[in-house]
């Protein structure tokens, strides 16, 4: 794995380590932020060395990313994001949730798309888990979930 | 001897059914990623409105028994612990299912579950006023040295590189600072309303080890059909027993510091297993095999957290002062039906008091039981195809992470820590340290306030702190404990050096 | 043919809200408490709400959630912030904590945030010792303070609430100098102190105090209120023992919304919430539980939370 791929990771640990320092030594009252002074002093030395160790290129642990595995995990990153920081509020989490596992199902399911079978198969799975989501939460649980489109 | 006695009134026809839906019930909430037992037991309450007080107690301490040891079956198979006091069991027990050991894994958690459990309980019965002394003893101070003695564990915990382990725990102690202080009431870092209550710990911790979990499923995109069908051993219970015999140093060293630890209220079971995981590799022979799937990990974290349930109530039945969330919990099933746990509780409702203990221990047995006759088909879970699990482990992070506190924040807060720690994680880091800094951070930072307050009152820092046998005797261990890492940590890296010489 | 279905299930739902969007509530109602769950606020918010699905009072449920931290700030925060002013969210306020914090500064509400809908409680702050103390009453502890100025320390659940401001009032009229403890983990964290010796006294709620009194870990010294309690009919208060404390502390629980919540619904629901109070099983769990009840309507709320507004201005003007 390239030096350059250790870089990053350390370098934005290194500047939140910094910040945080910056902002515990400047904060008031004192004694509300003495504990995170402590930390941030600490985190800053371990985070300082870590990106030092990057820079010299002697970091070894981790696997780090490859083109590949970004490929894959884009599509699938895109919709959960939209699917957590948007559809589960507007449409409520039933509706949302429902369309979310469809479609992520779907996507990575390795069963060819042109047969019938597959998509009867992908539906009825989605149906069930749903329908257990809905039972334990809603029924059993009774916990109000943010509902915009049926349940 | 007074509570075999009430032991006829477990088997009643309505308080043995209670007992029976109470522990299959929690075993299931256990399981559910996101549902903590504080939170099982503080949704069964407006059931036990209906119930006698000696009944809706039953209810409540099977779920709370079952619940803890259910959060192991998720841990196990999915890599999500169910609560803070599963995150060790993570460390081998889902890389044992991985292996296909899933069935081990779980036949050995529930099986050490019991262990410690009836331990605990029985600690509770003969006990109690012995223990009520003991938790009493434990005030700011040593609080405090207990939070560092579980800061020493960071370094070492499932990391590969100490400097990245201890980084990671100092995240999660930073990220524990975030929200409003709690007894100043300063605003720290809360550069997000849905910062405002800071991080919920549980909406973190799915967020830490499920949202990776996920993530790494779908960086595999879309595989053949029985590429990766891991194969599912059989296991036998018998084998599993004598398994777990073979370690009786894990065994018992879970079982001795889990009871140490959920005595000591405000410390709780959260860290119980995590401590009890790193006491046992410390002592064990096999000390490298640990996080490759070794059965001591399994057995230490299990017993610790089991062996916990029962100690964990001695503050409340003896002095009524809950001791733990669950506890504070359980303190209002009680004062619903009228009964003030303490005096007036053992005194004026012996039943209750042993109807309700006698069903805690009854319940380690019992969900002992189901927990064996489920583990070989729960652990096929390995087999599922990744492209539903990550689906389906993505809606119930969701979920979990909303029926907290019914709160959109934490689902953000849940899915943002997820991700970064996904891409932290292909660097070294990992989530094991981060989550024990967040749970350590506010336990040392309000005992150290408290505690300065108090010494600045009176005899002053250095005494308060330093004083007296038990700050003493905990300072050493903390030391010890240090000592030891740094001896170890040579010693293997001389071994390396040896190795490559060699080679 | 899923299309089918799914336009079907629209239009019933569609016709199901419709048909109940005359009658608020039409769904269950959410009841947030700034404090953790089995704490006091918590546990009485559970009881006097479990009647709430009755057909004589709400005729739908009211789930109770959790969002405790820093002394209730958190709580309230996201309730003046971002909960919907519907009529579906509910909070529980804890008086004189909100407003001593809303003064003190640094948070998001004051008074004028919130609409009270009614009062359920009211719980006077006690001054506790523990059961081996040599203090047998309010002087013992002044006396002490006295001659060891700064030195006596006694614990509450944290800063600018109930606990606090008893403790402020018993200062100033003693005109001593004495060393609060906050805790963190609320009144309970507060008693432990006390039971286990770690400081000499404490300021708890009396519902707590009256069970740890009848445990035999504490001795009760002092309610700050204008007369005893009906559960404590032997503690004088801190008037009859020579310290000027009145009323101030008393931490009065109650139900609130949003400021924009439709006046329609405030008015339904200040005309039910007192009569699901007056229940009797809700007032039967609740003595026995040892906490006592204060009902008060919205009108009578609303000139309480001007007195207390006024007091406590004055009294945390020098701070």
């Amino acid at each position: 794995m390239s030096r350059f791929q250790h870089i990053i990771p350390s370098g934005l640990i290194f500047a939140v380590g910094c910040w945080i320092a910056f902002v515990s030594f400047t904060q008031q009252p004192a004694e509300a932020f003495l504990f995170p002074r402590l930390i941030a002093s600490v985190f800053v030395v371990l985070s300082g060395w870590t990106f030092g160790k990057a820079l010299l290129g002697k970091s070894r642990v981790g696997v780090g990313i490859n083109r590949h595995m970004i490929l894959n995990l884009t599509p699938g990153l895109f919709i959960a994001g939209i699917y957590v920081f948007w559809a589960a509020k507007f449409f409520g989490f039933y509706t949302a949730s429902t369309a979310a596992f469809f479609i992520l199902f779907s996507l990575y399911d390795p069963s060819p798309h042109s047969e019938v079978k597959t998509w009867v198969r992908r539906a009825i799975t989605t149906a069930v888990f749903m329908l257990v989501m809905y039972g334990l939460f809603s029924l059993l649980l009774k916990v109000y979930t943010p509902r915009e489109i049926l349940f | 001897m007074e509570f075999i006695y009430y032991f006829g009134d477990v088997f009643s026809p309505v308080s043995f059914a209670l007992l029976l839906v109470g522990t299959i019930g929690g075993l299931i909430l256990g399981a559910t990623p996101g549902l903590s037992p504080t939170m099982a037991v503080a949704l069964l309450i407006p059931f036990t409105f209906q119930l006698e007080a000696a009944q809706g107690l039953i209810l409540l301490g099977a779920a709370y028994t079952s619940t803890v040891a259910g959060g192991a079956v998720s841990a196990i198979l999915l890599k999500i612990p169910g609560a803070p006091a599963n995150i060790a069991t993570t460390l081998d027990g889902h890389t044992m299912a991985k292996k296909g050991d899933g069935a081990k894994a779980l036949q050995l958690s529930f099986l050490s579950s019991a262990v410690g459990g009836v331990f605990g309980v029985l600690l509770l019965i003969f006990l109690t006023p012995l223990l009520a002394k003991w938790a009493l003893a434990f005030g700011p101070s040593h609080l405090f040295w207990l939070a560092i003695l579980g800061v020493t564990v960071i370094g070492s915990l499932d990391s590969s590189s100490v400097v990245k382990g201890l980084l990671s725990g100092c995240i999660g102690l930073w990220l524990a600072t975030i929200g409003f202080d709690d007894i100043m009431g300063a605003q720290r870092f809360i550069f997000h309303p849905s910062l405002g209550g800071g991080i919920n710990i549980i909406a973190a911790l799915i967020g830490l080890f499920a949202i990776p979990q996920v993530l790494t499923m779908f960086a595999k995109g879309r595989q053949a059909s029985g590429a990766e069908v891991i194969e599912v051993k059989k296991h036998s219970v018998l084998d599993a027993t004598k398994e777990m015999l073979r370690w009786p140093r894990a065994l018992t060293i879970g079982t001795i510091t889990g009871s140490i630890i959920g005595l000591i209220p405000g410390v709780g079971g959260q860290i119980a297993g995590l401590v009890a995981y790193d006491q046992t590799r410390k002592f064990s022979k096999h000390r490298e095999k640990f996080g490759t799937g070794h059965p001591e990990g399994v057995i230490a974290a299990e017993a610790a957290n089991n062996a916990m349930v029962g100690p964990s109530l001695v503050p409340l039945l003896t002095l009524s002062i809950p001791g733990s969330p669950t506890a504070a919990v359980l303190l209002g099933g009680l004062l619903i039906h009228g009964i003030f746990p303490g005096s007036d509780l053992f005194d004026n409702h012996p039943d209750v008091a042993w109807t309700f203990i006698n069903s805690m221990l009854i319940g380690q047995i019992l969900m002992c039981v189901f927990g064996l006759y489920v583990a070989g088909m729960a652990a096929r879970v390995a087999q599922v195809p990744q492209s539903i699990m990550a689906a389906v482990v993505l809606v119930l992070s969701v979920f979990g992470a909303y029926s907290v506190q019914s709160s959109m924040g934490d689902v953000y807060v849940m899915a943002c820590l997820g991700v970064m720690m996904y891409f932290l994680e292909r660097f070294g880091f990992s989530a094991a340290p981060l989550v024990l800094g967040l749970i350590l951070g506010p336990i040392a930072e309000a005992n150290f306030i408290q505690g300065s307050m108090i010494a600045n009152a009176t005899d002053g820092m250095g005494v308060y702190f330093l004083g007296g046998t038990l700050n003493l005797f905990l300072i050493a261990v903390v030391v010890a404990s240090i000592a030891y890492s740094v001896w170890m940590e040579v010693r293997v890296q001389k071994l390396v050096a040896r190795g490559e010489a060699k080679s | 043919m899923k299309k089918l279905i799914l336009g079907a299930a629209l239009a019933l739902t569609g016709l199901a809200s419709s048909l109940a969007a005359e009658s608020y509530p039409e769904r269950p109602i959410m009841m947030m408490v700034s404090y953790g769950a089995g704490g006091a606020t918590d546990f009485q918010a559970r009881i006097v709400t479990m009647t709430a699905g009755n057909e004589d009072a709400l005729g739908m449920p009211i789930a109770i959630i959790n969002k405790p931290g820093a002394g209730g700030r958190v709580g309230w925060n996201w309730f003046a912030s971002q909960a919907d002013a519907d009529g579906y969210t509910l909070a529980a306020y804890n008086v004189p904590h909100f407003i001593a914090q809303s003064i003190k500064g640094g948070v998001q509400y004051s008074t004028d945030s919130f609409e009270p809908i009614a009062n359920w409680g009211a719980d006077p702050a006690v001054f506790v010792v523990g059961a081996d103390s040599p203090f047998n009453s309010m002087a013992d502890v002044i006396d002490y303070a006295k001659a060891n100025p700064g030195k006596l320390t006694f614990s509450g659940a944290g800063l600018f609430v109930g606990h606090h401001i008893a403790a402020l009032q018993i200062e100033k009229a003693a005109g001593v100098k004495m060393a609060y403890i906050p805790t963190k983990g609320g009144g309970s964290a507060a008693m432990k102190a006390v039971v286990a010796g770690e400081v000499l006294g404490g300021v708890n709620n009396l519902s707590d105090a009256y069970r740890a009194a009848s445990n035999g870990s504490v001795k009760i010294l002092g309610v700050a209120d204008l007369e005893r309690s009906e559960f404590l009919p032997d503690v004088p208060t801190m008037m009859e023992q020579g310290l000027d404390v009145d009323n101030s502390s008393v931490n009065f629980r109650g139900i609130m919304v949003p400021k924009g919540t439709p006046q329609e619904v405030i008015d339904k629901l200040a005309a039910d919430v007192p009569k699901m109070f007056e229940n009797k099983r809700v007032a039967s769990k609740m003595s026995a539980g040892g906490s006592p009840m204060h009902i008060m309507t919205r009108a009578e709320v609303q000139e309480m939370w001007a007195a207390r507004q006024a007091t406590l201005e004055e009294l945390l003007k020098g701070l």
